[in-house]
């Protein structure tokens, strides 16, 4: 299975297993924003809920193709909003 | 820090870039699903795409690259032997097509 992991105007497909923990994904997501895992939250969108970092995919009810809002800790420590960007905002219109 | 996944590494992800700038960043093998996304990253030398690893689709729109993206994974998921349906929406499936026909996919 696969999760679409989403900030601002990015999507991060990560390829993944039921049994994988929310911290599994983190690692995977790290090397790929240079960012370590305490600094990564992660939040199922459909239900708006942030995941545990050792509970599985699975007993969070997360499935294939989900959405999941990835939010970085700020310099003051702080989570910033969750914000993806729809591209219904970006529309050219030529 | 080890991750123990091959498919984690960032050279083995490639950044697929839609007509609104937005940004899908997804795995090599899954982008090969597309045979013109292959002969691009594959081709020796000739595109700047192989160097970068990031594609950009001034044609695509956003919502119809997603969808190419997520058929990317279930292709690869239904050629293991996982058989599912993958659903096309009615109102995209054009736009689906002329994009799909344009990436051999």
């Amino acid at each position: 299975m696969y999760i679409r992991v989403k900030r601002n105007k990015t999507t991060y497909f990560v390829q993944c297993d039921p049994t994988d923990t929310t911290l599994d994904i983190k690692q995977k997501l790290q090397a790929l924003i240079d960012l370590p895992s305490n600094n990564q939250r992660l939040t199922l969108v459909a239900t708006d809920v942030v995941l545990v970092d050792s509970m599985t995919l699975a007993e969070q009810r997360v499935e294939n193709d989900a959405v999941v809002a990835l939010t970085l800790r700020k310099d003051d420590n702080e989570f910033e909003e969750i914000y993806i960007a729809r591209p219904e905002d970006f529309m050219s219109f030529s | 820090m080890e991750t123990g996944e091959e498919n984690t590494r960032k050279e083995e992800t490639v950044k697929l870039i839609s007509a609104e700038g937005f940004e899908f960043v997804i795995d090599k093998k899954a982008a090969m699903v597309s045979q013109t996304i292959r002969n691009m990253l594959t081709s020796p030398g000739g595109f700047a795409e192989t160097q970068h690893g990031q594609v950009t689709f001034p044609e695509i729109s956003t919502p119809i690259l997603e969808k190419i993206c997520q058929y990317f994974y279930w292709s690869l998921e239904y050629s293991s032997g996982k058989e599912t349906e993958f659903h096309i929406e009615p109102e995209i499936t054009l736009e689906l097509m002329m994009a799909a026909n344009y990436l051999h996919t």
